[in-house]
């Protein structure tokens, strides 16, 4: 299948899944009701499910590129925002920002928000200056690192969760489970810019991407500008991983998972994987959550706890083939 | 050698952690010449090249492309004239051939603009013609024997379209028949196609088979610059290798053994 056939593929299946899925859950509802405004189950299908299932494709999207992103930019498979700390800092800064009560606004920017952006920016900057030497990026020293930060913010996210009192303890915990629970479209609408324009410039640097995959030296003599490209990327990733930390808590593994399966689908040109990991993370995650709404149903899982199950074998398994 | 140089690196110098990796270096490649460096392990020879393509700024001293400083030019102005093609090790790089070589097109490729334009693509199947590696195009550079693989990093170097092709090690990692293919390569690359070519490398042989001029690199200083006669005699390869040598058979050319001298 050329990777234009397998695009024109996830294109179909994204729109099945977010037009579909709103329509499965542990409540049976009646299309023709929900479309002709009928109380409950127009509530259900346009107040709850369907901003639920936007948020998920959208959120799925945003973790999946930028998983790619972080791959290609530290040529290493198990290089994403969880693995190497960055969604562990988002964490920090968010419940540290709960935990303070920041709340307000700057310019449309929610504290939580703002915060968890810092910490993911911080944490990316820390990981850049540690492990990419003049020799090219120290694999081995990234993901050490990345160990570290995350248990570093785990152990502060713990920390904060002790200080705090009961009903914030209980907002903390319930958030660090992630989940894409949500009523009506604030959130959609607070996390789509941020996937949209991250996305657009890692398009705009597909090119220096597929250069990077060959190699540090070979990119620069390319005349690719490696700063550039590192700070623009992880900049962008960061701003995306930190918006959407904010809302949906942690998720982990989906940044790991879905660029490794399209990898082998779609091959390795930016041109085309950028595109498939947005519309193959929002179609992963989306099913994913539609287990986690369905499988105890009445009872709703929260869907990061569904993904790091998936993840754990996952990343197992890919420490073994890669041997 | 009476043109004005192409590429000219005047007194560069580079230290690096209090170490002098290159000291007062001067080298100047004619446009159309072969210059191959020549040097022991840890003579600075990849120094001194990453200088050349502008990776790597000199601490001290310059280096101009046609009479203008390398640092002044952007980078992918320098791409468009000198193209590098850097030690490589057996790749992982999950490209095609084709797509590998579209690569090389990046300094003429905007951000901006969709996709290669036809001319990108017609500069890709030239470079791939020219190399002989046509039949390769939709191969997985993972899939391709070393010999076949430096080939690809050549034709990437080609589909720069740039005067100047450096290249670090072109045959480390080959055995004698790919190491031939590379020397027959690089040599109508240099006669054919006229392009400058600088390589790097501490194989005698392929240096006398291939250079115009070998520039002989000791401890980051120049030992000497000249024709192939003149370099590849007993008395100065003892004195750049630390190591007897024994020329086998005289001439343009000159063919050399490493003794035991016990």
């Amino acid at each position: 299948m050329s990777p234009r056939t397998a695009l024109l593929v996830l294109l179909v299946l994204w729109i099945v899944t977010t037009l579909g899925a709103p329509l499965i859950g542990s409540q049976a509802i009646s299309l023709e009701d929900a479309l002709a405004g009928d109380g409950t189950a127009a509530t259900i299908l346009w107040r709850i499910r369907l901003p639920r299932v936007l948020l998920a494709v959208l959120a799925g999207g945003a973790l999946a590129v930028s998983g790619l992103a972080f791959q290609t930019l530290f040529r290493n498979p198990l290089a994403e925002p969880y693995t190497l700390g960055v969604a562990g800092g988002a964490a920090l800064g968010a419940v540290l920002a709960m935990q303070l009560e920041w709340i307000g606004s700057a310019v449309g920017f929610p504290a939580v928000a703002a915060a968890a952006f810092i910490g993911a920016l911080a944490v990316s900057l820390v990981i850049l200056g540690l492990a990419v030497t003049r020799f090219g990026v120290e694999v081995t020293t990234l993901l050490l690192a990345g160990i570290a930060i995350s248990l570093s913010c785990s152990a502060l996210i713990l920390f904060l969760q002790y200080l705090a009192d009961f009903t914030k303890t209980f907002r903390m915990v319930r958030w660090m489970m992630g989940g894409v629970s949500v009523v009506g479209y604030g959130e959609v609408l607070w996390v789509m810019p941020w996937v949209v324009v991250g996305g657009l410039v890692l398009a705009v640097h597909r090119w220096d991407l597929n250069l990077l995959l060959t190699g540090e030296e070979l990119a620069a003599s390319r005349g690719v500008s490696l700063l550039r490209v590192r700070l623009a990327v992880l900049g962008v990733t960061s701003a995306m991983i930190g918006a959407l930390v904010a809302v949906t808590g942690p998720i982990g593994f989906v940044g790991l998972i879905v660029p490794h399966i399209l990898r082998r689908w779609v091959g390795h040109d930016h041109l085309y994987l950028i595109p498939a990991c947005l519309l193959g993370g929002g179609i992963f995650l989306a099913i994913c959550d539609l287990g986690a709404r369905t499988i105890m149903a009445p009872a709703e899982l929260p869907v990061g706890i569904l993904t790091a199950l998936l993840g754990g074998p996952f990343f197992l398994w890919l420490l073994i083939v890669r041997r | 050698m009476t043109a004005a140089p192409i590429l000219a690196a005047e007194a560069v110098g580079w230290q690096f952690d209090g170490r002098q990796i290159l000291d007062k270096v001067d080298l100047e490649v004619s446009r159309g010449e072969c210059l191959v460096v020549v040097g022991p392990n840890g003579a600075g020879k990849t120094t001194l090249l990453r200088m050349l393509v502008g990776l790597l700024q000199p601490s001290s001293g310059t280096v101009g492309l046609e009479g203008t400083d390398l640092a002044s030019l952007s980078r992918r102005e320098r791409a468009r004239h000198l193209a590098y093609v850097p030690q490589i090790r057996p790749t992982r790089v999950p490209l095609t051939v084709e797509q590998m070589v579209l690569l090389g097109r990046y300094p003429y490729l905007s951000p901006f603009r969709g996709a290669p334009r036809g001319s990108d693509f017609e500069a890709v199947a030239r470079a791939l013609e020219e190399v002989g590696i046509s039949g390769l195009r939709e191969r997985l550079l993972t899939e391709l024997s070393g010999g076949e693989q430096q080939a690809v990093y050549v034709a990437t170097a080609l589909a720069q379209e740039a005067e100047v092709m450096i290249l670090d090690e072109p045959t480390t990692h080959l055995d004698p028949s790919h190491q031939r293919e590379i020397a027959a390569l690089l040599l109508d690359l240099n006669r054919k196609a006229e392009k400058t070519v600088v390589a790097a490398t501490h194989d005698l042989n392929f240096a006398s088979l291939i250079a115009d001029r070998i520039f002989a690199l000791r401890g980051g200083r120049a030992l000497a610059c000249d024709v192939p006669a003149k370099i590849l005699q007993p008395e100065l390869l003892s004195e750049l290798f630390r190591a007897p040598f024994e020329i086998v058979r005289e001439g343009e050319r000159p063919v050399t053994l490493l003794e035991l001298g016990r």
